[in-house]
């Protein structure tokens, strides 16, 4: 055997852990710097839940339904802006509708499409007619709505990158500072609008988690700005494309990125990181790590010396609540979309009703679950599949709770049982019986999701954007809850939340808090 | 524009941040990690497992089985593989063997899988290796519980004709044993093709699985004078004749019998989704494949193996898989399947020219745009530099 080999430099100036979304937008992001960085993944892909799977000669998107903030290319929103300007060329293809709404209850199915460049005058006169609108009066209301979210979702994207003090804030900001401190449901009734329209509108909630009442209408308003204002896209060869094209580019750019090397300690030593030990034993020094584990992991297990862990970084992640994670069934159909009379890309589906209380308790248990999002990549993707094919996903978002239960004995019998009610759902619905087209199925649960990515129970959302976990208070705390010098973090348990769009953003915030890190130990000649 | 108030309205900012102040200051200062579903997670894919060889018995007079035990094995599903890392003289290699023991034997006090190898036939310096030389005691590492193989209850017919051909009997066996044990809801009839009796392995193994769920048919297809059985190869009208209602065709044996199969399936017209083939490992001889510049099988070219930021260069022959390559010469490669498909042995092609074995290619499409193959299943056809995990 050759003897021990030298595989890493004797130093970086970071340490990326993790080669997801965020991992590699912080990547990208210190290198363009000229930093010397190296990203350590602990799967033998990049991306994290960004990714697909191959079966029967197949491939499969893994996760994801649509990217948000990508926009036109003429008119390009801040995640494709990112892309351009770190060079990273992916091939967007636009989603065709921002998605069906069907209440199994009340028989209600409407198809919404999104609007052009933040104009909503087609999604509120769908969701109007839907409703019933004979004086036009619903679609002014619903119009207007949609119009205030798109100056929240504005003023979000300036003052996430823009310190300002509270007096210009108001004067510009005017909107969004007086709805900051109000819950979705709390602006939302401010426009009257029955409740038909309520639920119609209210569709996209479960990517952002709890229930109206607790949703902070600053993060609902991006959400429906984003969505229903621009549309959404999806890379043409799968997140994977994304994913892969990020890692390239960063290794273009210098960053050396690793594959297979789990982490498994953050060295901290007189208060400020000093690097990380492998699972191999294997120490890399570098002053600066930005970690993609859920800082409840990093805290309590990661940190070394935990003593090196303040208080206040403990009652952080206790304060915290997980966000949803992902029960989802992924099928390879074995006739086209056409032929099985798919017709929707996207669809929210409340079988049982549109009682988002019931719904979000229902999430909190075991299942069977009754909200669940179709969607058939083909009719966006045109191709993505062989000819007389298509993919088929039903996806819910469960709290981890209600997984908390499951053992090595009975997951697998709770994993089918919850897939044979989505597809018997979804058959129902469509009028097919989808078990006679099965060519492929994948069930993806929360314990898929903490296999392949590590991610803290299963948990793909990060923290729950709550009232008390608010999107602006989070932004005005930010910078006290940099526990420890040196370290910062990036995925979906950082300021902005859930989502691809969201990771990508997260993971810039994690690269700026280090170089601002990099900048004061530099002033304090540390 | 108001919502509530304006007094109201514009302290929202400082009232959802003192919310979560408020928040944070009533937090418990404990750490109290709790991950019920990370630890789940870890005891179904455990990844590689240190065990030993507790017996090693005669399937037939040709085959071997070898028990392992000492592990925390987890569920796996009936018609899984397992891998074993070996240290043949300065190779390091991995090799995956279908498990013939059944899921339900990794539970209870004395959990245990097995695998059935056969007498090697021809060169297969592995092959050769376990059936010549393991022992009880020997100590090996592995993964269990890997591979695509095995019945879905969602996606597949209740009714399961399983087409085997010499040692792919071993994940029917384990399925076989798993009905029989009441875990596996399903009904399974084994049509098994040898060439002769003293050729049938695990014999008295199937026959202990029999019951009303699990029927087994020796077929032979040599010339067996005294034979009462099912004669030939596993034809269109043998399937037929053995084969009720909505069924789905699991098969599983060596390269002939698949492109056999195959037509014989197509003649009963059988849906593509009730037909599941189980990866077959690298073929023999890559030079037959279509494509495969024919000219180069003999060359032998240099390999620039890149692992972080050390290089180091090898041989490797032209018609062996750069999986192989790596192997021989010492170097620790992630691989499992063997075919092509699973892509633990992901790595890059940083520049030079290869051949992917075109059956079971499980690259994703984004990958072949930036030179990423799967190491078991690709094939220098020049001087190659890639770029491989560090071990």
């Amino acid at each position: 055997m050759p003897e021990k080999q030298k595989y890493f430099e004797d130093r970086y100036d970071v340490i990326v852990i993790g080669g997801a979304l965020a991992g590699l937008a912080s990547a990208l992001t210190l290198a363009k710097k000229g930093k010397k960085v190296l990203v350590l993944e602990q799967h033998n892909l990049p991306g994290g839940v960004a990714t697909s799977f191959v079966r029967g000669g197949v491939e499969i998107e893994g996760t994801l339904h649509e990217m948000m903030s990508i926009g036109p290319k003429e008119c390009p929103l801040k995640i494709r802006n990112f892309f351009d300007e770190m060079g990273v060329d992916i091939e967007w293809l636009r989603v065709p509708d921002a998605y069906r709404f069907v209440d199994g209850k009340t028989g209600t199915s409407v198809l919404v499409h999104p609007g052009d460049h933040g104009n909503f005058e087609t999604p509120a006169k769908e969701i109007a007619d839907a409703c019933g609108d004979p004086d036009g009066s619903l679609y002014q209301k619903i119009l207007e709505l949609l119009q205030l979210c798109n100056t929240v979702y504005d003023s979000v994207n300036v003052l996430s990158v823009t310190h300002m003090s509270k007096v210009q804030m108001l004067l510009k900001h005017e909107k969004f500072v007086k709805t900051a401190g109000y819950s979705a449901k709390e602006v939302i009734d401010t426009f009257h609008l029955p409740q038909k329209a309520v639920d119609i509108l209210s569709a996209y909630w479960i990517y952002v988690g709890d229930v109206l009442e607790n949703l902070p209408f600053t993060i609902w308003a991006v959400l429906m700005a984003d969505y229903l204002g621009y549309g959404s896209y999806v890379p043409k060869k799968f997140s994977h494309e994304m994913s892969l094209k990020m890692c390239e580019r960063a290794m273009e750019m210098g960053c050396q990125v690793e594959f297979g090397q789990r982490v498994d300690k953050i060295l901290v030593e007189n208060g400020h990181v000093e690097g990380v030990r492998l699972a191999s034993g294997e120490e890399i020094k570098a002053r600066y790590v930005v970690c993609s584990a859920y800082p409840d992991k990093a805290y309590t297990q990661m940190i070394e010396p935990l003593s090196a862990v303040p208080e206040g970084a403990i009652k952080f992640v206790n304060a915290k609540t997980i966000g949803v994670t992902c029960f989802s069934v992924v099928m390879l159909l074995d006739k086209s979309a056409e032929e099985l009379g798919i017709k929707d890309y996207s669809t929210f589906y409340a079988a049982e009703g549109m009682d988002l209380s019931e719904i979000w308790k229902e999430g909190s248990t075991e299942g069977p679950y009754n909200y669940v999002t179709s969607i058939c990549t083909n009719l966006a993707n045109p191709g993505c599949s062989p000819k007389g094919t298509c993919i088929y996903s039903i996806t819910t978002l469960p709290r981890p709770e209600g997984w908390f239960g499951v053992n090595e004995e009975n997951y697998r019998q709770m994993r089918q049982k919850n897939a044979e009610h989505f597809i018997d759902l979804e058959s129902k619905r469509l009028g097919v019986n989808l078990r006679d087209h099965i060519l492929e199925i994948v069930v993806e649960t929360p314990v898929t999701i903490s296999h392949y990515t590590g991610a803290y129970q299963g948990s793909v959302y990060g923290y729950m954007h709550t009232m008390d976990d608010h999107i602006v208070a989070r932004l005005q705390m930010g910078e006290k809850e940099n526990y420890i010098q040196g370290l910062s973090f990036a995925g979906a348990h950082q300021i902005s939340g859930d989502g691809m769009g969201p990771a990508v953003t997260n993971g810039r915030k994690g690269a700026k808090i280090i170089l601002d890190m990099m900048e004061e130990d530099a002033k304090e000649g540390k | 524009m108001k919502v509530k108030g304006f007094l109201k309205d514009v302290g929202g900012a400082s009232r959802v941040t003192k919310a979560r102040q408020a928040k944070f200051d009533q937090a418990s200062a404990n750490p109290a990690p709790y991950d019920p579903i990370g630890t789940l997670a870890k005891t179904l894919h455990p990844g590689f497992l240190h065990f030993r060889v507790t017996e090693v018995r005669d399937a037939s007079p040709t085959a071997k089985t070898i028990r392992f035990e000492g592990a925390h094995f987890p569920y796996f599903m009936a018609g899984q593989f397992m891998t074993l890392r070996m240290k043949i003289g300065n190779s390091l290699v991995t090799r995956p063997y279908s498990i013939s023991s059944s899921p339900f034997q990794t539970r209870g006090e004395h959990p245990f899988v097995e695998i059935t190898v056969r007498k090697p036939r021809k060169d297969g310096f592995v092959a050769d290796y376990l059936y010549d030389n393991v022992k009880v005691g020997d100590e090996f590492e592995g993964e269990v519980g890997l591979g695509e193989f095995h019945y879905g209850p969602i996606r597949d017919a209740k009714n399961v004709v399983a087409l085997a051909g010499g040692s792919g009997i071993t994940p029917f066996l384990s399925m076989a044993r798993e009905i029989r044990f009441g875990n596996l809801d399903m009904n399974l009839t084994i049509l098994f093709g040898s060439v002769s009796e003293d050729d049938i392995i695990l014999r008295k193994e199937l026959e202990e699985c029999v019951c009303d769920k699990v029927r087994v048919i020796h077929v032979l297809s040599g010339e067996n004078p005294n034979w009462k059985g099912e004669r030939g190869f596993l034809d269109a009208k043998l399937i037929q004749k053995y084969s009720q209602g909505d069924t789905t065709y699991f098969v599983c044996g060596p390269q002939v019998m698949y492109d056999f199969v195959r037509k014989a399936l197509e003649e009963l017209k059988v849906p593509a989704r009730r037909i599941r083939f189980e990866v077959f490992g690298a073929p023999r001889d890559i030079t037959t494949f279509e494509g495969y510049p024919k000219e180069l099988a003999g060359e032998e070219f240099r390999l620039t193996v890149c692992q972080g930021i050390h290089h180091t260069v090898i041989p490797a022959k032209a018609n062996e898989p750069i999986a192989v390559a790596l192997e021989r010469a010492g170097l620790k490669v992630h691989t499992a399947c063997r075919s092509g498909a699973c892509g633990y042995c992901r790595i890059k092609v940083l520049s030079g020219n290869f051949y992917v074995c075109p059956v079971g290619d499980g690259r994703r499409g984004a990958d072949k745009d930036y030179g990423y193959v799967h190491a078991c299943a690709t094939y220098p056809t020049s001087d190659l530099k890639i770029k491989i995990n560090i071990d």
